[in-house]
């Protein structure tokens, strides 16, 4: 049996991910802040410059009840790509305003039905921009209020970037959003970009040590080494992928990749091992980890083989967005942001190891790779960052987690761009609140004798995938030209689910609480691939491992 | 009517309406168990049979009445000993099939990924009598709902470690182990007796197969290993074992207890005269000892249900885990619920019947089950039996304490080997 794909290269690894989303609607242009409409019903659509410079968009049903939903769009580059970089080659930088996610007209013609508008931005600078897209978001919230008098109430929702926005905003100006909805949230900056930086730096460390991992120059030359990145990051990835079954190392492997090679452990299963230490989840949008080709790889596909082609996938899909946003945050913060000299990789896998034993080869492989990767090879040199810059970049927004609104998460569990562990964290933090809160209520009884227990504010829920996905030809290749699956991808999310989570940002920002569990779960239960298990735990991003 | 009318009406009412079910995988009419396991792949050999003889056992259960009026059931899930798919039919158990409590599911690492993603211990489902023998499992702490009930990997190295001390001093030794924390907790216990190997041959769980098994003995050959010690499960025992009789390399063998069902090993097509002599544990009786009341009952019954197969070591274990949980589920109360029964192992299990020559040692503070082995030889047909006819039964703990020969005294089998 053959181990190859039944696609190109690459091209069975590129998901729609929603970081770049095209243009969406056709929009008044106006040059100044105030919004010039088109006057048209039953859908009045809307458009301006906001202060900062960033486009907008409204549309405004002719029912409209006073209620707008403001929606924050992802990442998306801040370069250009050159058409010769594979998979984003040829993407231009857009800052097209984006009202409702995708475009998707089911989510926009529920809204309608129920007399809410929406509205979103492009924002003003593209690439990590939480900071001023917060400001944007504001200054727009002003806008439409300004413009359509009988509001009354604002809803926020946004995508991985736009999740961050999102809870920046419901964090920093509660009385303004009545309702908040962040989807696939992205973790707080120094947290992406610890993964991101994590994996590009073993994949440069193990497999081609002329990969420069971060630092990039200013301008230019800058743009030229994250290009020259992304190339080798992705021809290491198809080396890898091509030697999948004879575990064989890229000829570009580094001297300490070469002595771990010539002890025979494959390369596979040091891929997976980078993918375990960055913190990327082990089931992708075409490997499940579970399904083995009937045959005799039945078992030992879903043991050995699978765990690695996930990682593969999954790494192959985030190491755009982790070259491009390490380049574009240095910017920002003027110096290297990522800093792994007292990075104790070893601690971070306990688990994993075991899980995934086979796969990499066993503890005596496991041993020697960490020992390889471990401070004290000199073999494998760690990145040192710019202190100034990294203070810099910390400095930049974070959302503590805070719910001050009724709020609505919703992540698929096996997302490699933003972990379901962001999620995690706001859950986390949100159930110290939540505590203090009820110890506030009962402090508050035994002073007045009056009890009112506190409303429960925060809603997650979970994208979850089927339990086994993968699928083989007959020759037992795995097919990677289906659609991903449920639960994994990037905001791989389905109409029905965004009409849930707007129906439910609506119905909370209506009425100041979130519906009763029971209509939730009942409502969860029918949209499908979703769970509100409150004892789910998605393991956090692997930086907080060391804080 | 009167208050004592009343009371009377209502203790009717208690001993003849079934209890209602408050539990999730209790009803009135069943307990519900789940269980994971290799049932197909290459670890399935011999573990497969483990679901016919529970299930065989509660079905006994089951034709005497039941436990408190409940018959118990098992759902049992392949996982064909990959550690990600015990999870998803670990999930499946829990949310579909919703059973009360997970029983016996098999694997070090597997119950580990459980564990990890699952979390049954926050989620207060009980993990009953784990089949592996991995001593972090005892760690109440960590796996707050688990209870281990084999001995652990480093007990049962320990007590190795004295017997190759006493029989094969001065002898290159080599050892054959599954490199993950299976293997890992054996080499801990060997470190811990002073055991020096000449050759170790580690094995990554699934490589197992004639082909890898060339290259183990080849590397064994070259150290010159006289004794040789294969701590992995028995697809890897029959592949050692059968290529080395190809490659004419006959060391002594010393089988660990999870690779050493003759049966298993048999069925791989290893003949009988390989395993001949070779060396092996167990804490159990004999099985082909039938003067044991238990071996006779559990016989009895299994191959009642089961007439075309052979009763083994793996049967066996899997009997006594359905007559530990029936004894459990007793214990939990009339109507039991999970914390119950959490709460009966760890006030009553230390007290439960059992087939094992050593004792168990549950208590509100311990999770672990067994703690001794005793050794025995392979006969030319490849059963496996004690030393000069006496089980001679060592115990021990998973850490620094010594390995001492047992005053143990199993208790007699309550009537019928039905729980009290």
């Amino acid at each position: 049996m053959k181990l190859s794909l039944t696609k190109s290269r690459f091209a069975g690894f590129i998901s729609a991910v929603a970081l770049i989303t095209g243009v969406l609607v056709s929009v008044p242009v106006a040059a100044n802040a105030a919004p010039v409409c088109d006057g048209k019903s039953p859908i009045q659509t809307c458009g301006g410059v906001t202060s900062d410079g960033a486009p907008y968009a409204m549309m405004v049903p002719a029912n409209f009840n006073g209620m707008v939903a403001l929606y924050s769009h992802g990442y998306r580059y801040n370069i250009d790509i050159p058409a010769g970089i594979p998979l984003i080659g040829g993407y231009k930088i857009t800052n097209t305003p984006e009202p409702i996610p995708g475009g998707n007209s089911e989510v926009a013609k529920y809204f309608f039905s129920q007399g809410v508008a929406i509205m979103g931005s492009g924002f003003a600078r593209q690439g990590w921009n939480p900071d001023s897209a917060i400001k944007t978001n504001v200054e727009l919230i002003g806008l439409f209020k300004e413009k359509f008098t009988a509001t009354t109430k604002v809803v926020a929702w946004g995508e991985s970037l736009g999740g961050v926005i999102t809870q920046g905003l419901a964090e920093k100006y509660p009385d303004l959003v009545s309702a908040v909805a962040p989807m696939c949230l992205a973790d707080n900056v120094p947290a992406e970009l610890t993964m991101a930086g994590d994996f590009l730096w073993g994949i440069k460390t193990l497999f081609d040590p002329t990969i420069k991992g971060g630092n990039y120059s200013a301008g230019a030359d800058g743009n030229a080494e994250a290009y020259g990145d992304l190339v080798k990051v992705f021809t290491v990835m198809g080396k890898l992928q091509a030697a999948l079954a004879t575990g064989a190392w890229p000829d570009t492997s580094s001297a300490t990749g070469k002595a771990i090679a010539a002890g025979g452990v494959p390369s596979r299963s040091a891929l997976l091992l980078l993918g375990l230490l960055a913190g990327l989840p082990t089931q992708s949008a075409h490997f499940d980890s579970v399904n083995g080709p009937d045959g005799a790889l039945k078992l030992s596909f879903p043991l050995a083989i699978s765990p690695a082609l996930a990682i593969l996938e999954n790494g192959t899909n985030a190491a755009a967005l982790a070259i491009l946003a390490t380049q574009d945050v240095e910017l920002q913060a003027g110096g290297a942001i990522f800093d792994n000299t007292k990075t104790n990789y070893s601690a971070r896998i306990d688990t994993e190891r075991v899980i995934y034993n086979a796969a990499l080869s066993g503890n005596s492989a496991i041993s020697a790779m960490l020992g390889a990767l471990s401070a004290a090879n000199p073999g494998a040199p760690r990145a040192v960052g710019n202190a100034e810059a990294i203070a810099k970049m910390n400095a930049l927004h974070s959302n503590s987690g805070v719910i001050n609104v009724p709020t609505i998460l919703m992540t698929g569990v096996a997302d490699p761009i933003t972990p379901a562990g962001a999620s995690q964290r706001v859950v986390d933090a949100y159930a110290i609140q939540a505590a203090d809160e009820k110890l506030a209520a009962f402090a508050n009884y035994k002073a007045t004798k009056s009890y009112t227990a506190p409303a429960k504010k925060l809603l997650m829920i979970w994208n979850t995938t089927p339990s086994n996905w993968t699928k083989f030809t007959a020759a037992g290749s795995p097919i990677t030209s289906s659609p991903a699956a449920q639960g994994t991808n990037h905001c791989n999310f389905t109409s029905a689910q965004l009409v849930l989570v707007a129906k439910t940002l609506v119905a909370a920002g209506e009425s100041g609480k979130l519906p009763t569990a029971g209509l939730i779960k009942a409502a969860v239960r029918r949209t499908g691939n979703l769970s509100i298990d409150a004892l789910y735990r998605a393991p956090l991003l692997k930086y907080y491992n060391e804080q | 009517m009167t208050v004592s009318a009343v009371l009377a009406v209502a203790s009717l009412a208690v001993t003849t309406v079934p209890a209602q079910a408050a539990e999730v995988g209790v009803s009135s009419t069943e307990i519900k168990f789940g269980m994971t396991l290799p049932m197909t792949g290459t670890a399935s050999p011999g573990y497969n049979k483990i679901p016919a003889a529970v299930k065989a056992y509660f079905e006994y259960v089951n034709a005497n009445g039941g436990i408190n009026g409940r018959k118990l059931t098992l759902v049992v899930k392949d996982d064909q000993y990959v550690p990600t798919q015990a999870v998803a039919k670990t999930n499946e158990l829990i949310l579909k099939d919703k059973v009360m409590a997970l029983l016996a599911p098999l694997g070090t690492a597997n119950n580990k990924a459980v564990a990890s993603v699952v979390n049954p211990g926050r989620r207060g489902i009980p993990v009953l009598f784990v089949n592996t023998g991995f001593s972090g499992f005892a760690d109440k702490k960590k796996y707050p709902t688990t209870f281990s009930v084999l001995p652990s990997y480093i007990m049962e190295a320990k007590i190795m470690s004295e017997y190759i001390k006493d029989n094969f001093d001065g002898k290159k030794l080599g050892l054959i182990y599954q490199d993950d924390d299976f293997g890992d907790d054996a080499l801990a216990g060997f470190k811990q007796a002073g055991i020096n190997f000449a050759v170790k041959v580690p094995y990554a769980s699934g490589s197992q197969s004639g082909t890898t098994a060339a290259g183990w003995v080849q590397k064994l050959q070259a150290g010159g290993a006289e004794v040789v010690i294969l701590f992995g499960v028995s697809s890897a025992t029959a592949a050692a074992l059968g290529t080395a009789a190809v490659l004419k390399y006959a060391p002594q063998w010393i089988l660990g207890s999870v690779g050493g069902d003759a049966t298993t090993i048999k069925a791989a097509g290893v003949p009988a005269g390989v395993l001949y002599n070779a060396v092996g544990a167990s804490f159990a009786p004999a099985t082909t000892d039938t003067t044991d009341e238990y071996v006779k009952l559990f016989q009895d019954i299994y191959l009642k249900a089961n007439p075309t197969q052979t009763f083994d070591n793996n049967v066996m274990i899997g009997m006594n885990t359905a007559f530990l949980t029936a004894q459990a589920i007793q214990a939990a109360g009339k109507n039991p619920t999970r914390k119950s029964l959490i709460a009966a192992i760890e006030k009553s299990g230390s007290t439960f019947a059992s087939a094992a020559l050593v004792p168990l040692n549950y208590s509100s503070t311990s999770h672990i089950g067994y703690n001794g082995y005793w050794f025995g030889k392979y006969s030319p047909t490849g059963d496996l039996k004690p030393a000069g006819g006496v089980y001679t039964v060592y115990t021990t703990d998973s850490a620094d304490g010594a390995v001492v020969k047992s005053t143990y005294k199993r208790a007699a089998m309550p009537a019928k080997g039905l729980p009290n």
